[in-house]
């Protein structure tokens, strides 16, 4: 495919040269001296050949279905309403299936949740499912065994147990399936010692134990972002990787919106130590270090109580030195009440029961704080785990069950427990690798890829979904279900299971009253059903203000002692995506950085330790091994702290050594991506900590330098301190002022300047396709990245590669700073082809590989471009990318995940954002079909469709109706560069700050 | 005197080969005139010609779908799971049978067992337990560069004939390429639809590179 | 009367040729058997040439990727080297066209391999736009011709296509003039020992010279014609080049001032690796008389103005970029002075503004020694001013997230050096077999009454140039 003239002629003379020639040519075999007559043959041959070819192409066979299965017709997508399964907040899906593959992933629009978005993980998750590295059959050992065998001896060991009465443990993540835990409850209840062990690799148990304390019920809230006026965030990143990203987005945003007409926005006060995500979009943030967090909640805690006339910590709170911001923000609380809400990723047990004490005095409970429909997205116990360590340590496990989780990879000690399990007489894993915990055990079964099995969720209390094979598994591969179901002595398909418990636990608890087929069935097209709240779970709690215990003082930190601060990231969560390419080269979306995780140290810190981006630091925290890490200088961070990614340093993803292309100057990385964390993860009674812990950071001398999509952050260039006006920033006040105040246009020359030299050699009738980006919503989670890459087929290119600035992403979504390390302020502005009216790189390209619409779209064609890169220079935007290489996927599985709609760029050809005209070309010629008019948002771009925060709005610019016409016209609309009068058809919508921050104050750079 | 003859005739020889040379060259990668053998001798003439089947009886997905879709061997068999044989060839076995006085057998013919031995069905046309059916790999003919997105369903909309881009197929006993299929001849096809319109309706054939390659 | 003549005056070719002096000194090069400075140089460039082709077959065969580009930095070595080729390239348009028709009567004994120069510098020149495709093997569809595609031509407005034009016809035209001015040279050697192989070639390609009155006369027009057609291509070749740049809208390249800024410094260049050439070929080919001090000293003169107006085009770029008031234009040479790639800016202006106002001073341009270093600087200088232009432009654009830097990899070096082995490798076979010197225009200036092609000139054969013992004032 790639490269298809060249491969269609070359390939057509090399078939048809006759024999001898080409060996000839090869070898040049004694009879081809060059004299006369061996060159008029040769001559003659290779007219001969050439005619031929011109005559013949390959023959291509064209094989129909046998029987063709009904409503599939060829070329025509099907689609699946499922559940997503790439972590537990099980947002809804939408599968786009060709043929009887799968070949994109988007958010369900009958969802709660998703709404029709969809995050990174999720969206990439498609493409572990051509994993060729995935287990694809039951092993012994390491070595093969049929699912028959495996099971016998699987159930005469578990037999034994039953009869010597050993301990019996099912150990899996948090279980959102009521059918799983129903299946696993039924098969532990055969045995006299059973019991199930859940645990979250990115434990939140603190607030379900803050709960079990205040409210007297061990719950997770369901948090309502969309209610909240005020939110005052301690360390939790609701918008990165905390609990459930989609959801609280989605909320978030929601509230985030602000235009002239309805100029209100939610304010976010976001207290933490490092810069997380959800910080970058904060209105106000505090910079404090990891043991100050509880001190400053409980001064917002004492704030709020005096406001309300009660009393907390009114006795030996220290002073705080933030405390004219926290007044601040208690003022704003107070005036919220119960639409304020305060959330805190803390797993200190102590701390959440402060943010329970506030949001309980404000209200909170019952609006923003939902513990009548709690959520199970994070239900696992660190207690029960630390129980089970107790007890394989003492070798009183009889057989251990890991469904899911990888805890040799996730905990700290590992070597120890690594060694208790291995003295367990029966391990059974049923991972989908082989990851550091299969490895131990006895019998690895492996269980579906989620798109290949039947299943269900109830993330929150009474929103259940299903999750339906999208493909025929593709492996000898059993859901988990069955192959518990089987060692229960029940065996049974995963779909009966499923439906069994439905009939019995979940249509019961149905509105409506609908015979059970009937609900069945709409639940399964529609994906998700709303039913009672889930029996046992949530009721309206009492409070129990005692349980509150205040922070007195703040934790202190050893004189120049570093905290080590440990985080997910957006892409990687707690690392079981390790092996997903796709997750590696999405850009983190604060520091930019690619393939690896690194101690991140706030410019300060590294200035004293004298290091740099992409110095290798040795980080040891005593009593622990030390390990080596790249530094990378991160802004906004506290300088008392390092911070450093989990899920990195995965076994197995050494195999990204062969991403990217092969040449003598390539540096591909062979051993593994990142380096583990978690061995730093310490435990208290019953939470694991992943903060606080005091470590020092040497320099080791050497340098590893990161791959980074973006190393120069600020809009200010070096030797100037104009900003340019590429983000431009408008404030509440300002959006109200009348039109003098604060127009949008006026700052550019508007549309067609006068003198202008350009023809009007493209005349523009019907459509006029633009988009509208709003930066006031865009929160940067990155979804949109992963969207375009797989709509798109657009290639990953390794570390390497991304270090010499050759990423590939059409889409990509730059981050700028400003102001100082305490009163930092971020934005975050995708960046796409602009399709620019008067776009530069149509002029220089000298093959028309690149020319002007009819409807306004840049476009591209891959066939006909030579390759000059004039183009990509003559671009203001750089959103051009070439191929220098070929950049095949790592294996030929994996091309089954490729768009049918999209060629695949050859080497040596530019490529860029097409706005997705096959999308475009798709609709209209439906719409045609169907002799409908074109409706507004019948298109969406992939970036659009799953954009959680529905900043990106496409459509017809000559419709007076569409939204994006009604945006253009908007005062807070600007297009980029505007002055170069490249026209752009994409307009930025400003972003809205609540007011001016003194950093920045009167910078009229802002306003463009 | 000789000489000039014989240089004249060299220059007429010299210029009759170069016109044909130029004649036979075609451009590479046009497959005009390609015309392969199909592992059934299905006969286009037969079925669209003689018997008038519509085309989208067959390549049903064609209003539907960029593809027009070989027809899945299932459609053959709504018509052969009955007519097995050509009527001349059950009229001569019947008037056998009748001089013969006996029952007439049913008579199939070679071409159609090859269709019957992939859907793995006996002479009665009932399956045979022990084998599965395979489908049948016919040879693609209007095969065009994997950069190009060529889609019927807009075609058949804007009620471009089937014999516009692939010629008389009802003549056709084997179908081959009767048109060049290159970019050229689109973009003139296009170019006259918007000059002249469609069956006497005026349309918008759309000449931007993006109408076909994305 | 002869001596009384020479008064005031020096000839431009010094001991007293008489023609057949000429000849044989000349001509020598060519029988004698060439010195081991000549394989040493031969074996070396031909070895840098070797490495080239393995270059560049590499990079084909595994993708564009083997250069040190990115997404933000497109161009870098390539068009580099193939501005500084074409550069270097002008000199001999120039001298042999623009002083002959200027009737600078000392071109003769330059221009010969002024001429050739240009021609090897042209066809390294031309590789680049070839290679720096990421499809050479489509580079045909950069030509306008009928196809199959309803018609799909190439895009008139762009500067790479008129580059295509440019360099194929300065081409053209650079070697049919070469030839023209070889001809009468070929004959000569055809004439001196009949019967040979060599001098039935050079009978065959000297195209039947008679010699005679006729011969010359339309030799003469041809020539003058040649010299008319060639002289606008000195200006238009690199102006073309320059709009490569100019028309594009990347601050530092978006500026009106570069066509005769490139024609400046391309003349800049070609005049120094001019000096370069000759003062080699002068020293090992014993050409001392023919290729006098003075013929130096008039080339330092140029080098001079050349240099002068090269700096006053740096200063205007820097003037514009502050006066247009456009933060990014102002920003593109802040980076140019102060910015990651500073050290090769100021080597630029070292070697390009600074140093060659040693010329002023007679001394220096006396000193070969000193005038064959400096003009080896100004080569780097001028490659260098490309390399500005091209990189420090790119790296810092419009967006800052889009900002990187930029390192050469072995592959793009290998190639550059390959250029410089194809033009050495050329230069030196052309010393060995052509006449270096044009034997017949240098014997029209040894005395009147040896009327080459030149006797109509009432004072040929002595120089106007400026002269230490007759300064003009």
């Amino acid at each position: 495919m790639p490269d298809t003239p060249k491969r269609y002629w070359l390939s057509v003379v090399e078939r048809d040269t006759p024999e001898e020639v080409s060996r000839s040519l090869e070898n040049g075999d004694p009879e081809f001296a060059p004299t006369r007559r061996s060159f008029l043959k040769a001559a003659g041959f290779t007219f001969g050949a050439l005619a031929a070819s011109s005559c013949r192409a390959p023959d291509v066979d064209a094989i129909p279905y046998v029987q063709q299965p009904d409503g599939l017709v060829p070329g025509r997508p099907l689609f699946y309403a499922t559940t997503c399964g790439a972590c537990e907040a099980r947002c809804g899906l939408l599968v786009t299936t060709r043929d009887g593959r799968p070949i994109k992933i988007e958010g369900n629009p009958d969802h709660p949740f998703s709404g029709g978005s969809a995050c990174a993980v999720g969206q990439a998750s498609i493409l572990g499912l051509y994993d060729s590295l995935r287990l694809q059959y039951p092993t012994k050992a390491g070595q093969r065994v049929a699912w028959a065998d495996a099971d016998k001896e699987i159930l005469a060991t578990l037999d034994r147990m039953k009869q010597e009465g050993r301990a019996v443990r099912v150990l899996t993540s948090t279980v959102t399936s009521p059918t799983t835990a129903a299946v696993i409850a039924d098969f532990l209840s055969g045995f006299a010692n059973g019991r199930h062990v859940s645990y979250d690799p990115i434990s939140s148990a603190a607030i379900l134990e803050a709960h079990a304390q205040t409210h007297g019920a061990r719950l997770l809230p369901q948090y309502h972002f969309d209610q909240a006026d005020v939110i005052v965030s301690f360390d939790a990143d609701f918008l990165g990787a905390w609990i459930s990203p989609l959801q609280h987005a989605r909320g978030y945003a929601s509230r985030r919106r602000a235009s002239e007409t309805s100029p209100t926005k939610s304010y976010h006060v976001q207290i933490e130590s490092r810069l997380s995500l959800t910080g970058s979009n904060a209105d106000r943030r505090l910079r404090v270090a990891p043991g100050e967090v509880g001190h400053v909640a409980t001064h917002l805690a004492a704030k709020i109580a005096q406001r309300a006339g009660a009393s907390f910590a009114a006795a030996g709170l220290t002073p705080s030195s933030f405390d004219a911001a926290i007044e601040a923000i208690a003022e704003r609380l107070w005036n919220a009440r119960t639409r304020g809400l305060v959330v805190s990723g803390s797993q200190d047990v102590q701390i959440q029961t402060v943010c329970n004490f506030i949001n309980q005095t404000i209200g909170a409970y019952g609006v923003t704080v939902d513990l009548s429909r709690p959520s199970f997205q994070r239900s696992g116990s660190d207690t029960q785990l630390a129980e089970l360590r107790a007890e394989l340590a003492r070798g009183e496990v009889g057989a251990l069950i890991i469904a899911g989780v990888n805890p040799v990879f996730d905990l700290p000690d590992a070597a120890t427990l690594s060694n208790d399990i291995k003295r367990v007489p029966l391990v059974v894993s049923t991972a989908e690798r082989a990851d550091e915990t299969a490895s131990l055990a006895h019998f690895v079964c492996p269980d579906h890829h989620y798109l290949e099995a039947w299943s269900d969720a109830e993330p929150v209390s009474g929103l259940v979904s299903l999750a339906q094979p999208t493909i025929r598994p593709m492996h000898e591969t059993r859901a988990f279900i069955e192959t518990l179901a089987a060692w229960a002595g029940k065996p049974q398909p995963a779909l009966e299971l499923i439906r069994a418990h439905w009939t019995m636990a979940v249509h019961p608890r149905a509105e409506g009253g609908l015979p059970f087929t009937v609900f069945w069935d709409r639940t399964l097209e529609r994906g998700v059903a709303e039913v009672g709240p889930r029996p046992g779970a949530g009721a309206a709690p009492s409070f129990n203000a005692a349980a509150a215990t205040p922070v007195l003082q703040p934790g202190g930190t050893s004189a120049d002692g570093l905290t080590l601060v440990l985080y997910s990231k957006i892409g990687m969560l707690d690392g079981r995506h390790g092996h997903n390419a796709w997750l590696h080269e999405m850009p983190d979306p604060v520091t930019k950085v690619t393939w690896d995780n690194y101690a991140s140290l706030s410019p300060e810190t590294a200035r004293r330790l004298g290091v740099e981006d992409g110095d290798v630091v040795r980080v040891t925290a005593d009593g622990s091994s030390a390990l080596e890490l790249a530094a990378f200088v991160q802004p906004g961070q506290h300088d008392s702290v390092v911070s450093i990614a989990l899920g990195y340093g995965r076994a197995g993803t050494d195999r990204f050594g062969r991403v990217g292309p092969p040449w003598f100057e390539a540096r591909p990385r062979l051993e593994p991506v990142g380096v583990n964390a978690a061995v730093w993860i310490t435990s208290t009674e019953n939470a694991r900590q992943y903060a606080g812990r005091a470590v020092t950071v040497t320099s080791a001398g050497r340098r590893r330098p990161l791959a980074s999509t973006q190393v120069h952050h600020s809009l200010e260039p070096p030797g100037s301190t104009e900003r340019r006006p590429i983000i431009q920033e408008v404030t509440l006040a300002e959006l109200t002022a009348p039109p003098a105040a604060a127009p949008a246009e006026a700052e550019h020359p508007a549309g067609h300047v006068e003198g202008d030299l350009w023809p009007d050699d493209h005349p523009l009738e019907g459509h006029r396709w633009g988009m509208s980006i709003d930066l006031n919503s865009c929160t940067g989670c990155s979804a949109c990245i992963v969207a375009c890459q797989a709509e798109n087929n657009v290639p990953v290119v390794g570390q390497d590669e991304v270090r010499r600035n050759r990423e590939m992403h059409w889409l990509r979504i730059d981050r700028y700073y400003s102001g100082t390390d305490d009163e930092l302020e971020v934005a975050h502005q995708p960046m796409l082809c602009q399709h620019c009216e008067h776009a530069p790189c149509e002029t220089v390209c000298p093959v028309l590989a690149t020319t002007h619409s009819e409807e306004g779209l840049n476009e591209q064609a891959y066939n006909r471009c030579v390759g000059t890169r004039y183009c990509a220079n003559n671009c203001p935007y750089k959103v051009r990318r070439f191929n220098w290489f070929d950049y095949p996927h790592e294996d030929r599985l994996q091309n089954l995940v490729f768009n049918p709609n999209v060629v695949v760029r050859s080497r040596g050809v530019m490529e860029k954002c097409s706005f997705c005209v096959q999308r475009i070309q798709e609709n209209k010629i439906e719409a045609k079909r169907l002799g409908q008019p074109l409706a507004d948002g019948a298109i969406k771009t992939a970036c659009e469709q799953t954009c959680p925060a529905q900043a990106i709005v496409f459509g017809d610019l000559h419709d007076p109706n569409s939204r994006v016409t009604a945006l253009a016209a908007s005062r807070r609309a600007y297009r980029v560069l505007e002055e170069l009068n490249t026209q752009p058809s994409v307009r930025y919508l400003k972003l809205v700050r609540h007011e001016r921050p003194a950093a920045a104050a009167g910078g009229e750079g802002r306003n463009g | 005197m000789s000489k000039p003859i014989t240089a004249i005739v060299l220059a007429a020889a010299l210029a009759v080969s170069l016109v044909t040379l130029v004649a036979a060259i075609r451009l590479p990668g046009s497959n005009q005139g390609y015309e392969p053998v199909q592992p059934i001798a299905y006969s286009h003439k037969l079925h669209a010609g003689d018997l008038q089947i519509q085309c989208m009886y067959c390549h049903s997905a064609a209003d539907k779908s960029r593809h027009a879709g070989i027809p899945a061997m299932n459609v053959c068999m709504n018509c052969h799971s009955g007519v097995t044989a050509s009527m001349t060839a059950v009229r001569q076995e019947e008037e056998a049978a009748k001089k013969e006085n006996r029952a007439a057998q049913t008579i199939e013919s070679a071409e159609l067992r090859k269709l019957y031995d992939a859907l793995a069905l006996d002479e009665t046309l009932f399956p045979i337990s022990d084998k599965t059916a395979t489908p049948i790999a016919w040879k693609r003919i209007h095969n065009l560069p994997d950069f190009v997105y060529f889609d019927h369903r807009a075609h058949i909309t804007a009620s471009v004939t089937c014999q516009t881009c692939h010629g008389p197929i009802e003549t056709m006993e084997r179908v081959r390429q009767y048109e060049r299929l290159s970019m050229g001849w689109c973009v003139n096809c296009h170019r006259d639809a918007n000059e002249n319109g469609i069956a006497g309706k005026q349309v918008k054939a759309p000449l931007d590179c993006v109408t076909c390659h994305y | 009367m002869a001596d009384a003549l020479i008064v005031g005056r020096v000839p431009l070719i010094a001991g007293n040729k008489v023609s057949a002096d000429v000849t044989r000194d000349v001509l020598s090069a060519l029988d004698t058997k060439p010195s081991a400075l000549w394989w040493g140089g031969l074996a070396l460039s031909m070895s840098a040439l070797g490495l080239g082709t393995l270059a560049i077959v590499y990079q084909i065969s595994t993708g564009i990727g083997t250069w040190g580009l990115n997404r933000t930095v497109g161009w870098a070595f390539d068009i580099t080297n193939f501005v500084f080729w074409i550069g270097i390239g002008h000199a001999g348009t120039l001298i042999s066209a623009i002083l002959f028709l200027l009737r600078q009567r000392w071109r003769t004994s330059v221009n010969r391999a002024a001429e050739a120069m240009t021609l090897f510098a042209v066809m390294c020149a031309g590789l680049f736009p070839l290679i720096h495709m990421g499809r050479p093997w489509m580079f045909f569809w950069m030509l306008p011709y009928p196809n199959d595609r309803g018609s799909l031509w190439v895009n008139f407005r762009s500067p790479l296509v008129w580059d295509f034009f440019a360099i194929s016809t300065y081409f053209t035209i650079s070697a049919v003039f070469w030839y023209v001015g070889l001809i009468p040279d070929l004959a000569t050697v055809r004439d001196r020992e009949p019967g040979t192989m060599r001098s039935k070639i050079f009978g065959f390609l000297s195209l039947g010279w008679t010699g005679s009155f006729r011969t010359w006369h339309r030799y003469e027009v041809v020539y003058l014609i040649l010299a008319a057609l060639g002289t606008p291509l000195v200006l238009s070749v690199h102006t073309i080049v320059s709009t490569d740049f100019a028309t594009g809208v990347v601050p530092g390249w978006h500026t009106t001032i570069f066509p005769p800024y490139f024609v400046a410094g391309a003349i800049f260049s070609g005049m120094a690796m001019v000096l370069t050439l000759m003062l080699v070929a002068r020293k090992t080919m014993r050409l001392e008389d023919y290729i006098t001090p003075q013929h130096i000293d008039a080339m330092c003169s140029l080098v001079i103005l050349t240099s002068g107006l090269v700096g006053l085009a740096y200063g205007t770029e820097f003037f514009i970029a502050f006066y247009s008031a456009s933060p990014y234009e102002q920003f593109a040479f802040y980076n140019r002075a102060l910015g990651p790639l500073a050290w090769g800016y100021w080597i630029m202006v070292a070697c390009n503004v600074i140093i060659p106002q040693l010329f002023w001073f007679t001394g220096v341009r006396r000193n070969l020694v000193v005038v064959f270093v400096i003009s080896l600087l100004i080569n780097v200088g001028m490659w260098f001013e490309r390399f500005i232009i091209i990189v420090a432009s790119l790296q810092r654009e419009y967006l800052p997230s889009a900002w990187s830097d930029y390192a050469p990899t072995l592959i793009e070096i290998t190639t550059f050096i390959g250029t410089l082995g194809l033009f050495f490798t050329l230069f030196l076979l052309f010393c060995r077999f052509v006449p270096v010197i044009a034997i017949a225009e240098v014997k029209g200036v040894l005395r009147p009454a040896h009327g080459g092609h030149a006797a109509h000139d009432s004072h040929s054969g002595y120089s106007d140039a400026v002269t230490p013992e007759a300064p003009r004032s």
